[in-house]
């Protein structure tokens, strides 16, 4: 009994290890992009995100060069308090730090018998003095990045910073309406919301009833249509960008939420028709029979039987569009462009065309993985099961 | 007989309903589109330009006075397509604020780095108004374009090196607006001092301070290659450098017109200069992995870092704002500056055009105003780069730019790089070229490569 359980535990060992490496490899990027979007952009730019539980670098040559005299706090020499921030103001790096270690005070050498730290040593207790005398801010983590990703704000400082002294840019007015700033994840938030919902459904909608028809519906030709359809799927959308603009650009459709949610619907169908098609026709034909026999129309039996059975696949469909139109940035450049922008598209005008200003893209890019991450999860348990669907004919 | 009844009955159905849904969706549509198109648009747009003038008045700054609206009325768009974004969008809406203010343009900007997204529009045969992209698109796109003479530009406010670039067949198409110096090479005055090195003046000097600071153990350079799809312009920009200092600008220049080709051992001396600090982990940091791998961004930081891994980067003007931003509590000529490459004959730099596929009264406001003094005033006042416009002198608010902007009205010369200029590819075959020759690639090799690319590219 014992033993079977042990042997059990070493025969699923591998599986266990590949999965928890998987998950690793999987995650540990994700949470090192959540940890650095709450990281004031210097603290980046010192220290990896690895080391935000630990102790800052310079406690430990602070301890080692000066606590001895200067006390843990750096007040305990009141003509050389460390925690005053004008003293420490005059040693901001770690060349001045050691000339001033150097010099003799009162006829003493100032370090004593101690020898002098080395220039990294010196260089992390100049950071750390920086914080003790709280010249910089010592806190580990801020908003400040997922405030101006929401916002929108553009400038040299933060948001915050920049209204409480009332230098903000022209186009924030420091109240809540900048929520709805153009500019900003939260505007671009709804803005997405209106495109990829409707960009969702139109395909699967349609797929569902083209999927019914091609699987219970005798007509002619209805092999070679179906062939049609799942080619089409090798049409590379990039080629079709510059004919369906120059046809918007006629029509009106070009910088409408319509226009590209047609755009998603065609190009999202062949694909749909396929899976569903292939899913439908696993169903066992004595159930549409018995259906019709009791005098079922194709309607009900397609809004009564198929729906609901087809729930797995209808549910993988939606993942698999929405996460697509979510992330698209080409579809909503070209026909959306700046008037109307989504969130891809504000990601990738937060930083400069030299890519700084980062801090605020890793916020940004987190505050769009939200909405995918909900919908995956609450759909994943149909998720597993539409990957099965039409794989197996039963 | 009687399935196909069905069948006819489903169909029509299924027509019916996927027409209503067609029908239908588009007026469910409609609802949010329009609303949150009509109020929010211009709810966004008026809100700032109706509380603008109030800021800008009390606000010391932009020169609101001569502005030509050429006939725009308020209201009147200019759709504009930028590959700027970020604080540099916030810097170009400062430029353009005095102009909104005075004739109420409503401005439509649209900003992305994706050249595919130029081309859709203008191929769709919607192009924005303006557009602000490289020098190479005057050429691709010379028949679309409207001339500038034709809107209305001020000539007479650029210098002549200038306008050569954006002269195609001899029409003036693009209005050059923002320029950038890049043979500059940043270090820190402190460190400097601290270890008792002068700023050279000579090529021969330079080369004896590099050897001066091996010798002390200090590592002389910061490179850094890493930049996606454009990995190596930080290299191919050093070596021009170079060779405008050994050959001068009629050499460069022959490259860029095909009289000298890219396999001439003048090349090959500069690459060779390169190659023999960008490979050695004693002239550069990390030797060769360090200089393929470093992000661009990351190697300027090098030398300010504390304490300094390396004593110098030559990079573009740009830098100043990098390092400021990443270090907030550096200031600009005493913890970090810049000295003009020595010895360059001439200087390298690159001029960005803005180009006008429509002619319409906003239009000519907009290029009257860029291309007036107070434009250039305006754009020196931003701290948005160097604006090539001659009512830009004197009035940088960043000592940096200053400091370029005086370096560029000195100078005698001034050769475009050479990748952005060859069309045809030639610009990234470069980049992949030294990226090679660092990776340990044999010269002679890349070299003809190069060569053949520049003929191509010249020749199509």
């Amino acid at each position: 009994m014992n033993r079977d359980k042990i042997n059990k535990f070493f025969d699923k060992l591998p599986t266990h290890v590949i999965i928890l490496f998987t998950m690793a490899v999987w995650i540990i990027p994700t949470v090192g992009l959540l940890i650095t979007s709450l990281r004031p952009p210097q603290a980046v730019g010192n220290t990896g995100w690895w080391t935000v539980l630990s102790p800052p670098p310079g406690a430990a040559p602070y301890s080692q060069y000066c606590a001895s005299c200067h006390g843990a706090d750096g007040a305990t020499l009141p003509e050389a308090d460390l925690s005053n921030p004008e003293l420490v103001g005059q040693y901001p790096r770690s060349l001045q730090l050691l000339a001033a270690l150097r010099q003799d005070i009162n006829g003493q050498p100032h370090m004593g018998d101690i020898p002098l730290p080395s220039a990294q040593e010196a260089a992390d207790i100049a950071v750390y003095l920086r914080q003790l005398s709280e010249i910089d801010a010592s806190s580990q983590f801020t908003f400040n990045n997922y405030i101006d990703a929401l916002v929108g704000y553009r400038g040299r400082s933060t948001y915050t910073a920049d209204c409480a002294a009332g230098t903000q840019p022209p186009d924030i007015n420091c109240n809540t309406s900048d929520l709805l700033n153009p500019r900003g994840m939260g505007r671009a938030f709804l803005n997405s919301l209106i495109l990829t919902i409707p960009a969702t459904i139109l395909p699967i909608l349609f797929a569902a009833f083209a999927g019914y028809a091609f699987a219970w519906l005798d007509f002619k030709g209805r092999f070679v249509l179906f062939a049609l359809l799942v080619g089409l799927q090798v049409v590379p959308l990039q080629m079709t960008l510059v004919p369906i603009s120059r046809f918007y650009a006629q029509v009106g459709l070009n910088g409408t939420f319509l226009g590209v949610w047609l755009f998603h619907t065609g190009f999202g169908m062949p694909y749909a028709i396929y899976l569903m098609r292939n899913f439908l026709g696993t169903l066992p034909r004595d159930l549409f029979e018995s259906a019709y026999l009791d005098g079922a129309s194709h309607w009900t039996a397609f809004r009564q039987l198929v729906i609901p059975l087809a729930m797995p696949a209808i549910a993988s469909l939606g993942i698999f569009q929405f996460l697509w139109v979510w992330n698209d940035l080409l579809v909503a450049l070209v026909f959306l462009g700046g008037t109307t922008p989504v969130m891809t598209y504000q990601i990738s005008n937060m930083v400069t065309s030299l890519g700084s200003g980062w801090q605020v893209l890793t916020a940004a890019a987190f505050l769009s993985m939200l909405l995918p991450m909900i919908v995956f999860f609450s759909l994943q348990r149909y998720f597993v099961r539409g990957m099965l669907a039409g794989a197996v004919k039963g | 007989m009687k399935t196909t009844r069905k069948f006819w009955s489903i169909l029509t159905l299924v027509i019916v309903a996927s027409m209503m849904i067609v029908a239908c969706g588009p007026q469910a549509t409609e609802a949010p589109t329009s609303a949150p198109a009509v109020p929010t648009e211009p709810a966004m747009t008026e809100e700032p330009m109706t509380e603008e003038p109030a800021m800008t008045e009390t606000a010391e700054g932009p020169v609101a006075g001569e502005i030509d609206c050429k006939g725009a009325a308020a209201g009147d768009e200019i759709s504009m397509l930028y590959q700027w974004s970020g604080v540099e969008e916030e810097a170009l809406n400062q430029v353009l604020q005095p102009l909104i203010d005075a004739c109420g343009i409503v401005l439509r900007p649209e900003s992305s780095r994706d050249q595919a997204l130029l081309d859709t529009r203008v191929q769709a045969g919607t192009p924005p108004d303006v557009a602000f992209w490289q020098v190479s698109q005057l050429v691709q796109y010379q028949d679309q374009l409207q001339p500038m003479d034709a809107l209305g530009a001020d000539r007479s406010n650029y210098g002549e090196f200038f306008l050569d670039p954006m002269t195609i067949d001899g029409q003036w198409l693009g209005l050059p607006i923002k320029a950038d110096v890049k043979s500059i090479i940043w270090y820190s005055p402190v460190n400097f001092d601290a270890l008792g090195y002068t700023v050279p003046t000579t090529w021969d000097e330079l080369d004896a301070l590099v050897e001066q600071m091996v010798a002390d153990g200090n590592v002389p350079w910061s490179m850094g290659f890493e930049s996606g799809d454009a990995t190596g312009w930080t290299g191919t920009d050093f070596i021009q450098d170079i060779m405008l200092v050994q050959q001068g600008p009629d050499f460069v220049n022959g490259i860029m017109d095909g009289s000298v080709s890219y396999d001439d051992a003048g090349v090959r001396q500069a690459y060779e200069t390169y190659g023999a600090w960008a490979t050695s982990d004693t002239y550069t940091v990390g030797g060769a992995q360090g200089t393929l791998s470093t992000p661009f961004l990351e190697a300027i930081n090098k030398p300010f870092s504390d304490p300094p891994e390396a004593m110098m980067v030559k990079q573009s003007g740009f830098a100043g704002g990098e390092v400021a931003s990443q270090f907030p509590d550096l200031q600009q000529g005493s913890d970090y500056d810049f000295f003009v490459v020595p010895g360059i004959q001439g200087l390298q730099g690159s001029v960005e055009p803005m180009m006008a596929f429509n002619d319409t009264p906003a239009v000519q406001a907009l290029v009257a105003y860029l291309s007036s003094a107070e434009g250039g005033a305006n754009w020196a006042a931003a701290t948005f780069g160097l604006s090539p416009n001659m009512g830009a002198s004197g009035n940088y608010t960043d000592p940096a730019l200053q400091k370029l902007g005086d370096a560029i009205a000195a100078t005698q010369g001034f050769t475009t790089d050479m990748g952005d200029t060859i069309p045809g590819g030639f610009g990234s075959a470069e980049f992949t070229g030294v990226t090679e020759y660092v990776n340990g690639g044999d010269l002679d090799a890349i070299l003809s490569d190069l060569a053949a690319a520049q003929t191509t590219g010249l020749n199509p």
